[in-house]
């Protein structure tokens, strides 16, 4: 057997899979993968997929026809820390175009890529409601809003220093 | 200074914990309906007060309670759509994060009068660390005896369990929403069955956005009559609106439906005016998906009467003249704005957000998306502006949830008001890739306050 929870990631997966009536542990599968995501890389290979479906105890493409159609879940390796910056209407009207711009600069990628160094992806997504606090972005479980240039410099910085102490 | 019954607590230090929570007076509503009342009297303050859905349809919240099922032997639940994901709309967000507690003591009361003894809050899978402050409060009403076994000796169990969604816009309509509960794709269902007879796992169910549940409380503190007296015609109670784009003060803002489209942009108060000093060209006023107005037809109706902030006044003149209150999105454009591209990023959105099941809207929205980035890009032709138009029109009404109206409105309201705008971009394809129209639409100088 390959890949596995640890134990307290596994504690986490019962709880989830106890919220739903006996039977329906299915309805815990977009929690799971998003447990599996956060613990084995930030993205879900395959193996990870088949591994959630031995655990919730339904077939693999149950998992695969979910895991695509939600735009959360990564299909593909990404970087340390993901910047998933807002472009739809209203961050668009308050200047979300030139941070795009602004970040793909700063990082020489395009949406979609990752640096070299493997520390940071940009994604380009659909509105996630901060739009009062716009132009912003995701990274992880935080909004960083309100975005000007020198906030985009001061985030990457942080992110660095992050990603060089963990090293 | 309108009535406060959602927000009035908000800025109370620590408002987030149990103890000053309820130091202000909160769980009182649990009190006065398991206590005093049952489950069909609470259905009828619900129905006396007038509440409509917040989500955006704004269908009476007691009326549909009362269509619940209740078949012998089987549960029942309701699930709470925190799913906020209409471009504009960020009032949810911050009812969750601020005052939690609002939220659990609405779902209480709101299940013992559906008799839901397992509750469900689906939120978008965005606001992670909101997730993470329900699970908190609700650990804390656990702990005081307000969730759980036998809930004030009354002999109601109740649990409330938080899920989240993982990105997909679909999943605030109620049938793909419980399709995700479930754990598939979110594909909306044919109706019939409606959620109140066949909904989540195949039983009743009732699906009411974080906004209207926490509406309850208050309505059951202050009675249904009372609260109906607030606002204005079938516009009953607050609302909470959240404003964004080119003013100078975006935030969630509760009003009572009875001040004015254009106090609520220029007072104080509330938006503080288009920001650096700029020109109010348009706004979409409830959400994306409603449609756009120029600023004339705004603030004033087609027959010249004043706008209101209110579900009959938003709507007045229909779709020819005016738009919708939708869920409170209120997207304000300045005089910079483009209304093409602006039309073109929400196209965009809804490409990417259907779903996939119904043709209409699955190759509709792609097209349309197609079209506006040729125009946007100074390579359109004038018969797209009628192929679009064709197209929008052909998506409406089609298909089996309402993304593809939600998809078409848009388009065809910019078309309706600003189609020398789109007309002017493709005459001039060089110069509007560096300036935009501005506001030389207008007919009539725009009338904006001193």
């Amino acid at each position: 057997m390959g890949l596995q929870f640890n134990e307290q990631q596994m504690t986490e997966c019962k709880r989830l899979v106890a919220r739903y009536p006996e039977g329906k542990q299915k309805s815990a599968l977009l929690p799971v993968l998003h447990l599996a995501q956060e613990s084995f890389d930030g993205w879900l290979s395959t193996e990870t997929m088949d591994y959630v479906a031995s655990l919730l105890s339904i077939e693999p493409i149950e998992v695969y026809e979910v895991a695509s159609f939600y735009s959360m879940y990564n299909l593909k390796p990404v970087g340390k820390f993901v910047f998933e910056v807002c472009q739809t209407g209203p961050c668009m009207i308050s200047g979300s175009d030139n941070i795009i711009t602004y970040i793909q600069q700063q990082l020489s990628i395009k949406p979609g890529e990752t640096t070299e160094d493997g520390i940071f992806t940009l994604k380009l997504v659909e509105c996630l409601g901060a739009c009062g606090y716009a132009p912003m972005m995701q990274v992880g479980k935080i909004y960083k809003e309100h975005l000007t240039k020198e906030k985009v410099d001061t985030i990457i910085a942080e992110y660095r220093s992050q990603a060089a102490a963990k090293n | 200074m309108g009535v406060k019954l959602l927000l009035d607590k908000a800025h109370v230090p620590g408002i987030r914990t149990y103890d000053v929570y309820r130091r202000e007076g909160g769980y009182r509503s649990v009190e006065k309906a398991l206590k005093e009342m049952n489950p069909e009297s609470i259905v009828e303050e619900v129905k006396k007060s007038g509440l409509r859905g917040r989500g955006g349809a704004g269908f009476p919240a007691g009326m549909k309670w009362s269509f619940i099922a209740k078949p012998e032997g089987v549960p029942r639940h309701l699930v709470c759509n925190a799913d906020e994901s209409e471009p504009g709309t960020f009032k949810d967000r911050y009812l969750m994060e601020f005052l939690p507690h609002l939220l659990l003591e609405g779902l209480i009361v709101s299940s013992y009068a559906l008799g839901s003894n397992d509750t469900y809050i689906y939120i978008r899978g965005e606001y992670a660390w909101i997730t993470d402050i329900l699970e908190e409060a609700i650990k804390e009403a656990h702990a005081n005896g307000w969730l759980g076994k036998n809930i004030l000796g009354t002999g109601f169990d109740c649990n409330i369990h938080v899920q989240r969604g993982a990105g997909a816009y679909i999943c605030g309509e109620e049938t793909a929403l419980i399709e995700s509960l479930e754990g598939n794709r979110g594909n909306p269902r044919i109706k019939p069955p409606f959620p109140a007879i066949q909904g989540l796992w195949q039983r009743p169910t009732v699906v009411n956005n974080v906004e209207t549940l926490a509406a309850i409380g208050p309505i059951i503190n202050m009675g249904g009559d009372e609260y109906a007296k607030i606002g204005v015609g079938r516009s009953t109670g607050t609302k909470l609106i959240s404003a964004c784009g080119n003013i100078n003060k975006p935030g969630v803002y509760e009003i009572d439906m009875t001040i004015s489209v254009e106090d609520f942009i220029y007072s104080d108060e509330f938006c503080g005016g288009i920001a650096n000093g700029k020109k109010l060209k348009a706004c979409i006023p409830g959400g994306s998906s409603v449609p756009i107005l120029p600023a004339n037809l705004l603030l004033k109706t087609a027959k010249g009467e004043t706008r209101y902030m209110n579900y009959e006044s938003l709507s007045d003149g229909g779709f020819a003249t005016g738009s919708m209150m939708g869920s409170g999105g209120f997207i304000v454009l300045d005089e910079d704005q483009c209304i093409v591209k602006n039309t073109y990023t929400l196209a965009r959105f809804y490409r990417h957000e259907s779903c996939g099941q119904c043709s209409p809207c699955r190759e509709g929205t792609g097209w349309m998306e197609k079209i506006l980035q040729k125009i946007e890009t100074g390579k359109g032709s004038m018969s797209d502006i009628d192929l679009l138009w064709d197209i929008q029109r052909k998506i409406e009404g089609n298909t089996i949830c309402p993304l593809g109206d939600a998809a078409a409105w848009p388009v065809a309201a910019a078309i309706r008001h600003f189609r020398d705008e789109f007309e002017w971009h493709i005459n001039n394809p060089e110069l509007s890739q560096t300036s935009n129209f501005g506001l030389q639409h207008y007919a009539d100088p725009i009338h904006v306050p001193a």
